[in-house]
């Protein structure tokens, strides 16, 4: 077990936006979390890689590092590719002192090479497509070598070409790095190419759990109505 | 009995309506809107004077336990420093021009034109200096590096940075407030030389005193006491200015127009607080 959220609710202007949640995700396993906008996916991530604390329940993660792919890839700006991929192992404090210069430069090539993207060092985020800046932000998450990679909304904003593409490095750090993954998506591609595993937010609550197969053969009024984006059902849109 | 209960349900529903309708007439009412409106304003400025001071004491441990990234620093100090000087010198060489224009006619009238060099040294090294450098920071380098940091905020990159397991007040305040600390009491020094140059060349354009007797009665004006005090000065504004201007970046929301309030805040806060600053100064060294 890498991941285990354990009756988490978490609370905005007395709205229960997650509502006793539970699950797990084993290493080497991809849960996949969909559901409408305003369901509560992202808020998950960020409890999970404590920028919110929750107002109860418990997350428990194995020893090591959670990283997160942002939606929008969060780059630093002011720093270019290379600065921003070994940002970590700079400025942490654990890290700081454990590689030399020529070290960070291997580092960074190693992991630029893993997410497809060779010799762009020294380029500054603007200078990227948004394809590119998402897996520069790959190649961020994965330099502490992490337990745990949580992404969030990998595939928006991205054409289907580079969002295949970005499914499949998904697919390829989760072998590399045997981590249990978790993707906040509303893409079916995303769901259907990288997860093993997915559950259905609506309105602060799981309202299924399987894999992606059950969820396509939409046995119940809630896959039915996601798969088939449909207005009639029983997720009403939030406002 | 079944009468009765019904009687006060239905005294009670309609008390309930009742309220609720006063409630409703009295929220449209000008008295709420401006008691509302005074306790959203006081509420934000309590809220924002926390958020200072909780950065302000974090920072404080920051500042003895942070690694300084010295290449970060020098370029945070380039940018307070040099990048604003010449808007600074202009502001204060320009303030000395308008005062000693209008101040040196009238005293030569008056018989004090030998004094006009002390008194003009006195103004500038105790206030105009160091005070016009402040605004002139503020409204270069303080909203600067607010809207930096509020747009780091709201594009996720502070998340970031949380998520990389990097503390952001030793990221982002540490280099940019030690900057201020470190390079105002430079620009105020600068400043104030510039100033009394412009004031003499002033004083001597609008009357007959010359150079030598400006300068003469300059260096009468110049107390170490008063060149201390300036230094103090500088270094509590560029403190000052670089942590409340950091701090509200750092908690801007929303999009573009978060990073614009968070600016705007940023630019007020500071004007005010130098301001208080300099009132605290005046009190303590020359009361």
């Amino acid at each position: 077990m890498s991941i285990e959220v354990k009756n988490l609710v978490k609370v905005f202007d007395e709205k229960r936006v997650i509502d006793d949640i539970s699950f797990k995700v084993n290493n080497s396993e991809t849960l996949a979390v969909v559901g409408f906008s305003g369901s509560g996916k992202s808020t998950i991530l960020k409890l999970i890689c404590g920028l919110l604390t929750p107002d109860s329940g418990e997350i428990i993660t194995s020893e090591g590092d959670t990283a997160m792919v942002f939606q929008y890839s969060a780059l630093f700006d002011s720093l270019n590719v290379a600065d921003n991929i070994s940002f970590a192992l700079r400025e942490r404090k654990d890290l700081r002192k454990k590689y030399k210069e020529e070290e960070l430069k291997d580092i960074v090539a190693q992991k630029l090479e893993l997410v497809g993207l060779k010799g762009i060092e020294n380029k500054f985020p603007a200078e990227l497509s948004g394809g590119m800046q998402k897996r520069v932000s790959f190649a961020r998450a994965i330099v502490t070598e992490p337990n745990s990679i949580l992404y969030d909304e990998p595939t928006s904003g991205l054409d289907p070409i580079s969002s295949t593409l970005i499914e499949d490095y998904i697919v390829r750090l989760k072998e590399e790095t045997k981590a249990a993954s978790i993707v906040v998506t509303h893409q079916m591609s995303t769901i259907t190419r990288t997860a093993d595993r997915v559950i259905m937010l609506y309105d602060g609550k799981i309202v299924f759990e399987g894999t992606p197969d059950e969820m396509l053969r939409q046995e119940t009024p809630y896959t039915k109505q996601f798969v088939t984006a449909s207005l009639e059902g029983p997720m009403k849109m939030l406002a | 009995m079944e009468f009765l209960i019904k009687l006060t349900l239905n005294n009670i529903l309609n008390y309930n309506k009742a309220m609720r309708a006063l409630q409703k007439y009295y929220k449209q009412s000008a008295t709420y809107k401006i008691f509302s409106g005074v306790f959203a304003l006081l509420e934000d400025f309590l809220n924002t004077l926390g958020q200072i001071t909780i950065k302000g004491l974090q920072l404080l441990k920051a500042l003895f336990t942070a690694h300084i990234d010295k290449k970060e620093l020098i370029e945070q100090c380039d940018r307070f420093g040099i990048s604003s000087l010449p808007i600074t010198l202009s502001i204060v060489g320009m303030t000395s021009i308008i005062v000693a224009s209008q101040v040196a006619n009238e005293m030569v009238k008056q018989g004090g034109g030998h004094f006009i060099g002390l008194l003009m040294t006195m103004l500038i090294v105790r206030e105009v200096g160091s005070i016009m450098s402040g605004f002139a920071i503020i409204s270069m380098i303080g909203s600067s590096l607010a809207s930096e940091i509020a747009t780091m905020r709201v594009t996720e990159q502070i998340d970031a940075i949380k998520v990389l397991k990097v503390n952001p007040v030793e990221y982002l305040f540490v280099p940019r407030v030690l900057s201020g600390i470190l390079m105002m009491p430079v620009i105020v020094i600068i400043a104030s030389v510039v100033g009394v140059l412009a004031g003499a060349v002033a004083s001597t354009l609008t009357t007959d005193l010359s150079f030598r007797a400006y300068f003469e009665s300059a260096w009468l004006g110049i107390y170490m006491k008063d060149l201390g005090v300036s230094l103090l000065k500088g270094l509590t504004f560029g403190g000052t200015i670089a942590l409340i201007s950091c701090t509200c970046g750092y908690y801007a929301s929303g999009g573009a127009k978060g990073v614009g309030l968070a600016t705007t805040k940023a630019v007020v806060w500071s004007f005010v607080a130098i301001v208080i600053w300099d009132m605290i100064f005046a009190i303590i060294f020359f009361f």
